[in-house]
């Protein structure tokens, strides 16, 4: 059972005030009936309503306060609509005018100015709770009763228009699609004009009455209402008359003329064939004769039987529909709704592949609520809250399971709100204040880092809030790779106003390592451990490419006669003799020297030089000249100078390897320069 | 001594104190408190520190303690300090004799309380 709904359960009251003593003596005052959360200034405060909005059932308020003071308290309370959920007590000895209006302006509900009264202050606690309670109470079973008749409404109006729709053949879609479009040309509307009597808040009203914009076709007889093939004139003209009949049905109904609802239901059956050049019927209105809902129910009717296949048709395509009505294939329209449909062409089709019939009905309830709250006549239903305490619920569990540091950011005031699992994790609070100064932005991240990170996240807009960045985090003293994927959050205001961001982190590290193993198998020579022939090359190349003065000489060897040491010792013997060269041209080059195993006995050596080339080559000759056990190895080596291949990796190879074929052709146990296309 | 006593020694309003706070137990609580507050400690370190908004602070803090449990004399002292100090940047010439009333009070307040608490 929830806190609110139990009576035995204490309310919370928050008490805000930096006097240890003035807390604990308020607290001494209330504590035999309430539970008494303390917080020594603003800040602290702004972090329990974050966490505990609902719980608390009242805040005394101190003025004169260190970090955030009462009347930045009641801003940030205002900014974050806490002010509407909690009745707040000024507590001060300030008793200046000033300070007192400025407080009931922000919202405070009363004010007990020190000394503090026990009498008093408990008096004014009850009277405060007592009040705020009505209105809750008041408010709640408004919206509750508000949502009923809604219900009530649409279900009749659904159920109406299944009819008209169940005797037309059609599927119940039809109705569906003109409230959507109905609505997306509204909204569209009224961004670009005021011109009509009509506001973003008869949406809805308007969205149910398209829904009846056919039902004058109750009394068309069903011969012809189904008729496959092309109607007759008479036909036609009987057809015709399902506007005005519509119209007469709804003027039909009792004592009702003054309903929004009603009112604009008639304007819409009646005038739904109207043509904006004169040209329909039943009433050849013309222009903006003719109720602007009207023109955008007849809109939104051409456009879905364009798209929806009929007995006698096809569906045309999304495109190819609205490119008929634009070229006026299809009738005259307002030149302002035309506008509309080009500016919602491009969700128009994405809307539709959403819709799902049983999407709809929560969707405009939730509408409506949200109507309501805009309007802000009515505040958070209880209804409302249950949902919102089921979904922090599901969050709760998901976030526990996940093992990734989830987080969420407020701009003013500043902090930083660690899901349950990511705060254990961290050995830190789960609420951090200023965070940018606390250990999170300076130990977690390193300083810089976390700067960038929410200078990235204020950098976003609202229509592209993602950000995604690797960052090597300090978990706990260990350095781990870790990936922050976070959206930026905005206000509802018109442009919307950044207000924080909600993220996670996560740990990526383990990942990382295995793939730079990968890498460093990927490029290596099994046998030997160095570099494979590719991965040489790779490297080879980029330093071509970027070095200036291109001083590295290329060597490229194998061994002599190592096919008799194969023959003679076996393979293993042969494996063993290349793992012997390999450690002495490990041991015998620095390291930004390059080696590799090309493949069999053959290696390469890339490496810098100063003055002269030759001392260097004849070192690691004489080097790699030696005895392994029984066999004697010897090398023949081809070398090439970079500076002649023209930053080209496979030239210069290619140089090398005839100056080897050239060692090689001298007798071998030799090392050969390159100079030059050697002659046959 | 009793905390009347204690009161009346502090020339602080302890008929006015007991009509707010009900009961003697309960002021002698939070009598015995005040010698832990933090207040006039961070006065004085904020004004040697320079930092007038901080002096401002404490000096109101102690005030509304003192107003909350009838301490008249030091709350009356505290009062006009914080006055003072309002709104201010920088120190003036009127700091001082404030200040060194509040000094006074306080030294005298505490030197009772803690005699009571002797006891």
């Amino acid at each position: 059972m929830s806190q609110r709904e139990s009576g035995n359960i204490r309310k919370k009251i928050l008490i805000v005030d930096d006097s240890e003593i003035n807390r604990s003596l308020l607290s001494d005052m209330l504590s035999d009936e309430y539970e008494i959360l303390e917080a020594e200034h603003g800040m602290e405060a702004c972090a329990i309503l974050h966490n505990q909005e609902q719980e608390i059932a009242l805040m005394l308020l101190d003025i004169v306060m260190p970090v955030m003071d009462g009347f930045e308290t009641l801003a940030a309370m205002n900014k974050n609509g806490w002010i509407k959920s909690i009745p707040v007590i000024m507590i001060s000895a300030e008793t200046v005018p000033t300070y007192v209006d400025r407080a009931y302006d922000l919202g405070v509900k009363d004010y007990i100015s020190r000394p503090f009264d026990e009498r008093t202050v408990r008096r004014r606690v009850v009277n405060t709770l007592i009040l705020f309670a009505k209105q809750k109470e008041l408010e709640h079973m408004v919206t509750e009763q508000i949502m009923e008749k809604e219900k009530g409404n649409k279900l009749m109006i659904e159920i109406l228009s299944n009819i008209v729709e169940f005797r037309n053949g059609e599927s119940g879609l039809h109705v569906l699609h003109i409230r959507i479009l109905t609505e997306l040309f509204l909204r569209s509307l009224l961004e670009k004009t005021d011109k009509y009597d009509i506001s973003s808040r008869d949406i809805p009203v308007v969205c149910n009455a398209s829904a009846l914009h056919d039902i004058g076709k109750i009394v068309i007889p069903e011969s012809i209402l189904n008729k496959p093939g092309r109607l007759t004139n008479e036909e036609f003209a009987i057809m015709k008359t399902h506007s005005a009949e519509g119209a007469k049905i709804l003027q039909g109904i009792p004592m009702r003329e003054d309903m929004p609802l009603l009112r604009i239901a008639y304007q819409i059956c009646r005038w739904h064939h109207e043509r904006y050049d004169g040209r329909g019927y039943p009433d050849g209105l013309k222009g903006d004769e003719i109720p602007i809902v009207a023109q955008v129910v007849a809109l939104a009717d051409v456009y879905d039987a364009l798209t929806s296949k009929r007995a006698y048709k096809d569906a045309f395509s999304h495109e190819k529909a609205v490119n008929m009505i634009l070229n006026g294939e299809c009738g005259t329209f307002n030149p302002l709704l035309l506008e509309c449909l080009k500016d919602i062409e491009g969700t128009l089709e994405q809307e539709f592949k959403e819709l799902s019939e049983s999407r709809d009905s929560q969707e405009e309830i939730m509408d409506t609520v949200e109507q309501m709250l805009e309007g802000g006549e009515l505040s958070v239903s209880e209804h409302s809250l249950r949902l919102l305490e089921h979904e922090r619920m599901k969050y709760q569990f998901f976030a526990t399971l996940s093992h990734e540091i989830q987080f969420e950011y407020t701009k003013t005031p500043e902090m930083l709100i660690l899901s349950e699992w990511g705060a254990n994790y961290l050995e830190m609070p789960e609420t951090i204040l200023t965070p940018r100064e606390a250990r999170f932005g300076t130990e977690v991240f390193n300083k810089s880092d976390f700067e960038q990170l929410l200078a990235e996240l204020e950098a976003t807009t609202s229509e592209e809030p993602m950000t995604e960045e690797t960052y090597l985090l300090n978990i706990n003293g260990q350095g781990r790779w870790s990936k922050v994927i976070a959206r930026s959050m905005w206000s509802e205001d018109e442009p919307p106003e950044y207000t924080g961001a909600i993220g996670k982190i996560v740990d990526i590290h383990d990942d990382m390592e295995k793939m730079n193993r990968l890498e460093l198998r990927a490029a290596h020579d099994s046998l030997t451990g160095l570099l494979n022939h590719k991965a040489a090359k790779a490297q080879i190349s980029e330093i071509l490419a970027a070095d200036e003065e291109q001083k590295y000489i290329l060597l490229v060897f194998d061994l002599d006669h190592f096919k008799t040491a194969n023959d003679t010792y076996g393979h293993l013997f042969g494996d063993e003799v290349l793992k012997y060269v390999a450690e002495t041209l490990k041991k015998s080059t620095r390291d930004g020297d390059i080696c590799a195993r090309m493949g069999g006995d053959e290696f390469l050596v890339f490496m810098p030089y100063k003055e002269q080339m030759e001392p260097q080559v004849n070192r690691i000759f004489g080097l790699l000249c030696s005895d392994y056990k029984e066999f004697r190895v010897s090398v023949s080596i081809g070398v090439a100078c970079a500076k002649d291949c023209g930053r080209d990796y496979d030239t210069l190879f290619h140089m090398a390897d005839e100056a080897l074929y050239e060692a090689k052709r001298k007798g071998r146990n030799t090392y050969c320069f390159y100079e030059g296309e050697q002659k046959e | 001594m009793t905390v009347k006593e204690c009161y009346e020694l502090m020339g602080a309003d302890y008929e006015g104190v007991m009509g707010r706070l009900r009961t003697e137990e309960r002021v002698k609580k939070f009598l015995l408190k005040v010698l832990n507050d933090k207040s006039y400690d961070l006065l004085i370190d904020s004004i040697e520190g320079g930092n007038a908004e901080e002096a401002f602070r404490a000096a109101h803090t102690m005030k509304g303690v003192c107003q909350n449990l009838s301490l008249t004399p030091l709350y009356e002292s505290a009062s006009a300090l914080s006055e003072v100090l309002r709104d201010q940047k920088e120190f003036g010439a009127d700091l001082e004799p404030a200040l060194a009333k509040v000094k006074e009070d306080y030294a005298q307040m505490t030197a009772h309380i803690k005699a009571l608490e002797e006891e």
